[in-house]
C-alpha cells in the first residue's frame, strides 16, 4: 500500500506517508498563509527518507487524506464573512438567546455556575442580520401559514443591503417538511441569480441537519456558512497543489464523524476538529490491530488531556449535540472529552481544604513551566515532575528546551512554603498525586456514565505528557495495561490514514416502538423501512459520487432511542436495517433494553411508559484498505536492555526516593523489557515506569506499560 | 394547686413520657429538626478521629471521587429523567453524613438544596431507625417530596438511601428532581389556586419504598393512583433510585479504597473547611446593618400588597438576617413558603451571586441566623398552603440579592461580580390536560428558565440567560417540545420590546410567548407568576427596576383559522396584537399573572413575558452607541432612547448627535435638581401613619417591624388590622369569582331597583 495522510494542526503540520510495507513521519511547521507550503515541507522531508522525489511519490499513492483544525482556528479568529439569517416569525431571538445557557457551553464548572459574571461569547450573527420570515410549519410538517412571497423579497433584500455576504435559512420544523425553505431558496435565486458576479451562498438549515431542534440547527448551518469559504479557499489550493505535483486522484478530507469524503461531499462543518478525531481513528486501527476490544484513548499534552472511547461492536461513541468554540451544534461528533490538564497546569494552594490544587490555570508553551526559564513564575505539573526526578534537565525535549530544577523549587516554595510545611520535593509528590487523580477521575466518570468498567479497558497514552503519567493514571483505575502507540507524535496523521469513506444521514421520527397508552406494538413496517431506505439512498448517492462502487456500499442502521417522555436517548446500533413483522420490533426493544441495562443498570430500564425512536440514522461507508502494521504486540521471547545509569527518583506512595535505572532510546527497540522502577528518555516524550509496573517493546515502537500483577499478553 | 397540676414524681414523670411516647397520634413535621438549618456537632466518632493527624491530601481526594461519582448519578438522571425539570438541570445528587447533614452536592444542578435536604434524613434517622414498623435496613430507599418535612416546594421529589459499612450506616446518598405532576388541585405541581395544604398534591413525608432492594409496588401503585401522571411518577422513581445506587456504589468504593476513618473524617473536615471559610468571608463585610423592603403584587388570586423586609446584620463573622415584618401567611391562598424554602432561596442568593466558588454544603449557613415572625408568609404553619411556595423563596433570593452587592461593593476580596438582582418570577406557563399522542400530561413551560439577568458594575446584563436558582439550565427546543405537548409557541421566545430594565448598564431583557393548543380533546394553561403591577425586580444604584407587563389573552377566534385564511391579521408580536387588536372579533383581555388553571379552546392564545434583570447605575450615564445599537437589534423604541436614555439622534441612520445628547442630558440633570427635595420636607409629605386607603396591604409598615398591618376577611366584609403577628387572626380571602358574582348581584339588584328588567 502507498498512501499519504496529513494532520494540519495550529502549530505543526504531520505528515505519515504509507511506502510499500515501510512507514514515514515528518513534521514541519504549519504555514498559515499557504497550507501547501508547510505540508510540501513535511512531505519532502518524508519523500528524502524514501528516498524518491515528491512528485514520484505523490503519483505513486492511492490517495492524499487530511484532517485539520483549521476550521476551530478560524472560528475562535472570527475570520469569516457576515452571515445573514432568515427564520420563521416569532423565531428572532433564538439565536441571540442560545437556549439560556449559551454563556456557559465550552466553559469549566466554574464558569459555569458563577452567574453573576456569566456572559455568551460575542455572536457569529448579530440580531440586525437576522431576519423572519412570515409562516408557520407544526411538528408533523403541516403548513399554518403560508410564506408570503413578497415578504421574502422583502427581507432578503433587507439582509443584503446589511451588508450579507452568505445566507442562510432556518425555519421552524423544516426537517419535516422543507418546502419553505426551498420556497426561499428558489426566490432567491431569481431575484440574486448564482451565475452572476457577486452571487453570494444560500445554504438551508434542514440539508444540513435532519435532526429537530431549531437553535442547535440553525447555530449549526451558521458555522456552516461561516466557515465556508475560508475551508473551501485552504483545501482547493490544497488541492490545487496536489495537482501541481503528480496527483491526479481526488483529495480526501476527514470529517468529525470519523468518516472521510471527496472535497464535493464534505461541509465546512465536518471538517471541525477532525484532527483530533483522527486520532481516535488510529486508536480503533490500533485496536483491530492487537485485537483489543476496549480502549480509552488519551492524549495528554501541555494544557489539555483529550479523552476517547473505543469500543469494538458496540458502535462509534458519538456526541449528537457537541460543543464547537462556544456554541452548541447538532452534528454527530464523535466524542471526545477535555480535562484542562497537562504538563503546563499550574499548581497553587487551596487554602479551603488546606490542600494542593492543580488546574484548571495553564501556564501554556509561553512563558511555560518555571523550569522552562523563560519568565514562568507559576509551579506546573512539569515542575513536579522535573523535581520528582522524572526529567532529565538536559534531554527534555530532545534537548531543545534545557530545563532548571532551581526554578522549579523556588517557584513551588514561593507558592506553597507559607502553607504547607514539606520540603519542595514533597510538595512535587502532592502535584504529581493530584494531577493523576484528577485525570483519572475524568476518566472514570466517561467511562463510568456509558456503563463501562475501567478496569477492563487498556489505556491508549500518547501526547508529549502520556507516556510520563499514565502509570499513575492507570494505577488509581485499575487498569493494568497501557499502549504507548507508535507513531505517537503524528498519530492524527497515522489515523487519518485509516478512515472509511463514511455519511450519515438521519432523519427525527416520533415512532411509538410500545405505546402505554394503547398498548400497542409498532406495526407500520412500510413507513420505518421507507425511511430507512431513504437513508441509505443518500449514503450511498454522497459515496457514488465520488466514484465508487455502490454495491461495495455498506449500511449501519442507528435509532436513538427513550422510555416514555425522556429527553436524551441511547444510539442503538440496530442488526437488521428492515423491520418487517412484530418479532424484529420485539428484537430492537431488546437490543434497546441490553443497551440501557449495561449503562444505567439491570432493572433500571422502564418499557412499561412506552418505547420510542425519535431519531433514525444510517452510516454509509465502504471498507477501505488499512494500513497493516503487523506484530505490535511484545514478543513472548524479551530481553532486558543495559541501563544508561541510576537517578534517585521520588514516587508516591514511597517515603523514600528510590534507585531508578534510567535508559535511552535504545531500550525502546522491539522485543525488550524494563522493570520500574525505570525512566526511559526518549526524543519526543519521557516513559516513566512506575514501581510495580514494567514495559515491553513490540515492534514499530509500540511501547506496553504492564502493571506487575498483569501476567502481561496483549489479549 | 389542684391535683392536675401537681408535679410528677420522677418515676411518674417516665411512665408519662413512655405513654405519651406511645400515644403519638402523627409524626408531623418535627420543629426541633425544621428550625435548625445548621450542621450537627463532632459526634464522638468524628471528634476521637479528628484528634489524630490529619493527611489534607488524602481527604481532599475523598471529596473529589465523592463530587465525581455525583456528578454522575447527575449526568444519569438528566439523561434519562421524563420530568421536564430533569431535562432543564432543575435536578441534584448528594451526600450526607451518617447524622444527615448535607456534605457533598453534584456540581451542576439547583444549589438551593444544599440548605434543604438535611432535613428528611434527620427525620428518618429519629423517627424511622427505631421503629419497629419500618426500620433501616441496606437496600433500603425512601421517598419524600413534602415541603413540610423539607424540600424546596412539594413538586420536588427525592430518593434517600442509606450507606451501611460493616452493618452501620456510614452516610446518606439522595437524588432530587423537579417532577412537575403531583396530584395537586391544577396539573403540573405548583397550583396557584391552591386554597389549603390538601389542594397541594402529594404529601409525602419520608416513607420506604423500596425495602431492601425491592420496590414497593403496593405503595408505588399509591402513589400512581394519587396523580395524573403515573408514567411518570413510575419512571422517575427509578431514575432517581437507580442514580442513588450509582452514587452508593461510588461511596462504598471510595470506603473500600480509603477505610471507614478517613471517609468519615473527610466529610467532617469538608463541613469544617466550608464553614470556616463562609465565616472568613462573612467577616471580610463590613460591620453593620444593611436594609431593603421589597414588594409583591399578588396572592397569584387577586392584586395587594405584601411586604418583605430584609435587614442584614454583619458582626465579625456572623450575619443575622431579619425577615420579621414579612405580610402574614394566607391560609388559603398558595404563596406561603416554609421557613426551610425560604432560607432555600436567601442560600441560592448567597451560593451562586455572592460564593459561587465555594462547595455547597448545609455548613455554609452555620455563620448566620435568621429571624422571623413565625405565622408570617415566610414562616408558615403546617396548614398553610403551599403550591406556589417558590413566591416567597424567589422573594428571599431577591431580598438577599438586592442587598448583597451593597454590602460587598467595597470589599477589596470579592468571589462574583457586582451585579444588579435577577429576575425573580415564574413568568412561564403551566399546562395540563391530553397529548397528541393521547396521554394526559401536567407539567410546566422550560420557558421559566429565561429570566434577566442583573446588570452589572461594569456591563450589561444578559439577555433571558438562566433561572437564578440553576445555572446552565435550559429553556429547550420549541420543536422538540412541540412533539410531545399539544400547544404551540406562535411567538417564541422573542426579546420583548422595550421590556428593559434602564441603567448605565441595562439588564438582560426577557422574552415574549403566544401560546395556542392545537389537536388537543381537552387542554388547559396556567400562570404562577406576580409582578404585573409593582416591579419584582429592583434595579442598583440608580438602575431601574424592571417593567412590570401583564398576562394577556385573545379569545373567540380560533388563531389557526386566522393564520390560514387571513394570515395579514396574525403579528407576531405582543405590542402589537394587543394595541392594534388586528384580528376582528377576537376578544382582547389582560391580566394579573396568577390564573388557575383556565381550559383552552383550540386557537385560544395565551401571552406573557419573561422579566428583566435590574438595571445598574444612572440612565444618563449610558454610551449613546449602545442606546442605539438597542435599537438596530429591536430590543428598545426610540420613544425610550430619547424619554428614558436622553439620547438625540436620526431615526433613519441611527446617527447621534453627541452634543445635542449631551445638552439634553445636561438639561435633564438640571431638572432633576429643580424636582429635588430636602431629605426631611419629603419625609415630612412621604411618610404616613398607615398604608393609603385603598390598597389592600400586608405587613409591617415603615420602619417599625413589631405590628403587622393587614385586611382580613369576616362575615361583613374586610376588616384592617394591626397586630403583632402572633396575635393575627387567620387570613383567608374570599374567592374573587364569589366577589365578581356578589358585586354582579349588587348590580342585578339595583337595576331591578331601577325597574329594568332582571335579565339586562
Amino acid at each position: 500500500m502507498r498512501r499519504i495522510s496529513v494532520d494540519i494542526g495550529g502549530t505543526f503540520t504531520d505528515c505519515f506517508v504509507t511506502w510499500d510495507e515501510e512507514f514515514f513521519q515528518s513534521k514541519a511547521l504549519t504555514t498559515h498563509h499557504n497550507l501547501s507550503m508547510g505540508f510540501n515541507h513535511a512531505l519532502d522531508q518524508a519523500c528524502q527518507r524514501i528516498g524518491k522525489e515528491r512528485r514520484e511519490v505523490l503519483g505513486g499513492v492511492d490517495s492524499v487524506r487530511y484532517a485539520t483544525t483549521l476550521g476551530t482556528n478560524a472560528l475562535i479568529e472570527r475570520s469569516g464573512p457576515t452571515v445573514g439569517v432568515l427564520v420563521t416569525a416569532g423565531f428572532e431571538s433564538t439565536i441571540a438567546l442560545s437556549r439560556g445557557r449559551g454563556y456557559g457551553e465550552g466553559m469549566d464548572a466554574l464558569a459555569k455556575n458563577d452567574l453573576s459574571s456569566g456572559t455568551r461569547p460575542e455572536p457569529l450573527v448579530p440580531p440586525r442580520l437576522i431576519r423572519s420570515l412570515r409562516e408557520r410549519v407544526n411538528y408533523a410538517g403541516e403548513i399554518l401559514m403560508d410564506l408570503s412571497v413578497d415578504d421574502v423579497r422583502r427581507q432578503l433584500k433587507a439582509l443584503i443591503d446589511a451588508g450579507a455576504e452568505a445566507l442562510l435559512v432556518s425555519l421552524t420544523n423544516a426537517t419535516e417538511n422543507p418546502a419553505h425553505e426551498r420556497l426561499v431558496q428558489e426566490i432567491f435565486l431569481s431575484e440574486y441569480p448564482a451565475h452572476q458576479l457577486g452571487a453570494i451562498p444560500m445554504l438551508l438549515s434542514h440539508q444540513l441537519s435532519g435532526r429537530k431542534g431549531e437553535y442547535v440547527r440553525t447555530t449549526s448551518t451558521i458555522i456552516d456558512a461561516y466557515l465556508h469559504a475560508t475551508m473551501y479557499h485552504a483545501l482547493s489550493d490544497l488541492e490545487q497543489n496536489l495537482r501541481a505535483n503528480g496527483y491526479a486522484k481526488p483529495m480526501l478530507v476527514n470529517h468529525n464523524t470519523g468518516g472521510m469524503a471527496q472535497l464535493n461531499s464534505t461541509d465546512a462543518l465536518q471538517t471541525i476538529h477532525s484532527g483530533p478525531v483522527a486520532g481516535i481513528a488510529a486508536s480503533e486501527h490500533l485496536a483491530g490491530e492487537v485485537e483489543i476490544d476496549k480502549i480509552i484513548a488519551t492524549d495528554m499534552g501541555g494544557t489539555s488531556f483529550d479523552i476517547g472511547l473505543v469500543t469494538v461492536g458496540g458502535g462509534k461513541h458519538y456526541d449528537f449535540m457537541p460543543v464547537i468554540d462556544r456554541w452548541l451544534v447538532s452534528i454527530p461528533m464523535i466524542r471526545l472529552v477535555t480535562l484542562g490538564a497537562g504538563g503546563g497546569s499550574i499548581a497553587s494552594y487551596n487554602s479551603l481544604h488546606d490542600s494542593v490544587q492543580v488546574g484548571p490555570r495553564s501556564a501554556g508553551s509561553d512563558p511555560g513551566p518555571a523550569c522552562y526559564d523563560r519568565g514562568g513564575l507559576h509551579p506546573t505539573v512539569t515542575d513536579a515532575d522535573l523535581l520528582l526526578g522524572y526529567l532529565d534537565p538536559s534531554e527534555y525535549a530532545g534537548g531543545q528546551i534545557p530545563l532548571n530544577p532551581a526554578r522549579a523549587e523556588f517557584a513551588i516554595e514561593e507558592v506553597f512554603g507559607d502553607h504547607l510545611e514539606m520540603d519542595p520535593i514533597e510538595v512535587a509528590l502532592l502535584i504529581k498525586a493530584e494531577v493523576d487523580d484528577q485525570m483519572a477521575n475524568g476518566m472514570g466518570k466517561e467511562l463510568r456514565i456509558r456503563g463501562y468498567l475501567p478496569e477492563e479497558f487498556t489505556m491508549l497514552a500518547y501526547g508529549g505528557n502520556g507516556p510520563l503519567h499514565c502509570c499513575g493514571i492507570a494505577d488509581r483505575l485499575g487498569i493494568t495495561k497501557v499502549l504507548a502507540p507508535p507513531y505517537s507524535s503524528v498519530f492524527s496523521a497515522l489515523g487519518a490514514g485509516n478512515t472509511n469513506q463514511m455519511h450519515i444521514h438521519e432523519r427525527t421520527i416520533a415512532i411509538n416502538l410500545f405505546s402505554s397508552a394503547t398498548r400497542q406494538l409498532f406495526g407500520d413496517f412500510d413507513l420505518f423501512n421507507g425511511i430507512v431506505e431513504d437513508l441509505e439512498s443518500l449514503g450511498t448517492a454522497d459515496i457514488v459520487r465520488q466514484g465508487m462502487d455502490p454495491l461495495k456500499v455498506e449500511h449501519r442502521l442507528e435509532l436513538d432511542m427513550r422510555y416514555g417522555n425522556q429527553l436524551v436517548t441511547l444510539a442503538v446500533v440496530v442488526d437488521r436495517n428492515r423491520l418487517r413483522s412484530v418479532s424484529d420490533t420485539l428484537a430492537v426493544a431488546d437490543l434497546f433494553s441490553q443497551e440501557y441495562a449495561r449503562r444505567y443498570g439491570q432493572g433500571s430500564q422502564s418499557p412499561e411508559a412506552g418505547i420510542r425512536i425519535s431519531t433514525v440514522r444510517v452510516a454509509s461507508f465502504i471498507v477501505g484498505k488499512s494500513i497493516a502494521f503487523g506484530t505490535l504486540a511484545p514478543a513472548s521471547e524479551l530481553s532486558e536492555p543495559t541501563r544508561r545509569t541510576t537517578r534517585m527518583c521520588r514516587f508516591p506512595g514511597f517515603s523514600k526516593a528510590l534507585e531508578t535505572s534510567i535508559f535511552d532510546q535504545s531500550a525502546l527497540e522491539p522485543s525488550q523489557r524494563v522493570f520500574g522502577p525505570a525512566i526511559v528518555t526518549a526524543e519526543s516524550t519521557t516513559y516513566l515506569v512506575e514501581p510495580s509496573w514494567r514495559i515491553e517493546t513490540g515492534d514499530r515502537g509500540a511501547v506496553w506499560f504492564f502493571r506487575n500483577d498483569n501476567a502481561g499478553g496483549v489479549r | 394547686m389542684t391535683q392536675a397540676q401537681m408535679p410528677y414524681s420522677a418515676e411518674e414523670q417516665i411512665k408519662v413520657d413512655e405513654f405519651l411516647a406511645g400515644a403519638t397520634l402523627f409524626l408531623g413535621p418535627d420543629p426541633e429538626i425544621m428550625r435548625n438549618h445548621k450542621s450537627a456537632p463532632r459526634t464522638p466518632l468524628e471528634e476521637e478521629l479528628l484528634s489524630q493527624p490529619i493527611d489534607s491530601d488524602a481527604l481532599d481526594k475523598v471529596r473529589k471521587r465523592i463530587v465525581a461519582g455525583l456528578d454522575e448519578a447527575y449526568e444519569m438522571m438528566e439523561q434519562t429523567g421524563a420530568a421536564p425539570g430533569a431535562k432543564w438541570g432543575d435536578l441534584t445528587s448528594a451526600v450526607y453524613s451518617a447524622g444527615g447533614d448535607l456534605v457533598h452536592i453534584s456540581s451542576g444542578g439547583v444549589l438551593a438544596f444544599a440548605s434543604v435536604l438535611h432535613y428528611p434524613v434527620r427525620f428518618i434517622n429519629k423517627y424511622w431507625a427505631s421503629e419497629p414498623s419500618v426500620g433501616i435496613h441496606d437496600g433500603d430507599a425512601f421517598i419524600h417530596n413534602d415541603a413540610r418535612y423539607g424540600n424546596i416546594h412539594c413538586t420536588d421529589q427525592s430518593i434517600i438511601m442509606p450507606v451501611f459499612h460493616e452493618g452501620e450506616i456510614i452516610a446518606w446518598v439522595a437524588t432530587v428532581v423537579h417532577e412537575g405532576e403531583n396530584g395537586a388541585k391544577e396539573p403540573g405541581g405548583m397550583p396557584s389556586s391552591s386554597e389549603s395544604a390538601f389542594d397541594d398534591g402529594l404529601r409525602m413525608p419520608p416513607f420506604k419504598i423500596f425495602e431492601r432492594g425491592v420496590l414497593r409496588r403496593d405503595l408505588l401503585t399509591f402513589l400512581q393512583n394519587s396523580v395524573r401522571e403515573p408514567k411518570l411518577q413510575y419512571q422517575d422513581l427509578k431514575v432517581k433510585y437507580y442514580a442513588a445506587l450509582r452514587i452508593k456504589e461510588r461511596v462504598l468504593a471510595v470506603i473500600d479504597e480509603v477505610g471507614r476513618d478517613t471517609f468519615v473524617v473527610s466529610l467532617r473536615k469538608s463541613l469544617e473547611d466550608v464553614e470556616a471559610e463562609a465565616r472568613r468571608r462573612v467577616s471580610l463585610v463590613p460591620d453593620g446593618t444593611y436594609r431593603v423592603n421589597l414588594w409583591s403584587d399578588s396572592t397569584l388570586r387577586e392584586n395587594l400588597l405584601l411586604k418583605y423586609p430584609c435587614a442584614i446584620t454583619i458582626k465579625g463573622e456572623e450575619m443575622t438576617i431579619d425577615w420579621r415584618g414579612a405580610a402574614p401567611q394566607f391560609l388559603n391562598r398558595a404563596f406561603n413558603s416554609t421557613l426551610g424554602t425560604s432560607k432555600c432561596g436567601m442560600n441560592q442568593g448567597i451560593l451562586a451571586f455572592l460564593w459561587p466558588d465555594l462547595p455547597r454544603g448545609i455548613s455554609v449557613m452555620n455563620s448566620i441566623e435568621i429571624l422571623t415572625d413565625p405565622g408570617s408568609c415566610l414562616d408558615p404553619t403546617d396548614d398553610a398552603p403551599l403550591g406556589q411556595s417558590l413566591q416567597g423563596a424567589f422573594k428571599a433570593f431577591a431580598m438577599t440579592q438586592a442587598l448583597w452587592s451593597k454590602l460587598t461593593f467595597s470589599c477589596e476580596e470579592k468571589f462574583g461580580a457586582i451585579i444588579a438582582p435577577w429576575f425573580n418570577q415564574i413568568n412561564t406557563f403551566l399546562f395540563g390536560g391530553i397529548t397528541q399522542h393521547q396521554e394526559f400530561v401536567g407539567n410546566v413551560c422550560a420557558d421559566l428558565n429565561g429570566m434577566g439577568g442583573g446588570a452589572r458594575a461594569y456591563s450589561d446584563g444578559e439577555h433571558s440567560m438562566a433561572p437564578f436558582f440553576a445555572a446552565m439550565a435550559d429553556i429547550g427546543e420549541q420543536e422538540i417540545i412541540e412533539e410531545d405537548v399539544p400547544f404551540m409557541q406562535l411567538i417564541s421566545k422573542k426579546i420583548k420590546r422595550d421590556n428593559q430594565a434602564f441603567g448605565k448598564y441595562r439588564g438582560g431583557m426577557g422574552y415574549e410567548m403566544a401560546l395556542a393548543a392545537k389537536g388537543t380533546p381537552f387542554w388547559g394553561f396556567a400562570t404562577v407568576s406576580s409582578g404585573s403591577k409593582f416591579p419584582p425586580t429592583p434595579g442598583l444604584f440608580g438602575g431601574y427596576g424592571c417593567p412590570t407587563l401583564p398576562l394577556a389573552k385573545i379569545k373567540g377566534v380560533n388563531v389557526f383559522d386566522e393564520m390560514k385564511n387571513t394570515p395579514e391579521n396574525w403579528q407576531f408580536d405582543f405590542e402589537t396584537l394587543l394595541n392594534e387588536q388586528p384580528i376582528p372579533g377576537a376578544r382582547y383581555s389582560t391580566h394579573h399573572m396568577g390564573m388557575a388553571l383556565e381550559l383552552a379552546n383550540e386557537g385560544d392564545i395565551f401571552m406573557m413575558c419573561q422579566g428583566s434583570g435590574g438595571g445598574y447605575g444612572d440612565v444618563l450615564e449610558r454610551d449613546p452607541a449602545e442606546v442605539m445599537a438597542d435599537i438596530e437589534a429591536g430590543y428598545i423604541s426610540g420613544e425610550t432612547a430619547r424619554e428614558i436614555y436622553f439620547c438625540v439622534f436620526d431615526p433613519e441612520t441611527l446617527a447621534v448627535n453627541e452634543t445635542a445628547t449631551t445638552q439634553a442630558r445636561d438639561a435633564e440633570r438640571r431638572a432633576r435638581l429643580e424636582r429635588g427635595r430636602p431629605y426631611p420636607d419629603f419625609i415630612q409629605d412621604w411618610v404616613t401613619e398607615a398604608p393609603p386607603e385603598g390598597i389592600p396591604y400586608y405587613g409591617s409598615w415603615g420602619d417599625d417591624n413589631s405590628m403587622i398591618h393587614a385586611v382580613a376577611w369576616g362575615a361583613a366584609g374586610p376588616i384592617k388590622l394591626v397586630a403583632p403577628m402572633a396575635q393575627m387572626p387567620p387570613i383567608m380571602l374570599p374567592d374573587p369569582k364569589d366577589l365578581a358574582i356578589l358585586g354582579l348581584q349588587a348590580e342585578i339588584a339595583a337595576l331591578r331597583a331601577t325597574g329594568a328588567p332582571s335579565d339586562a
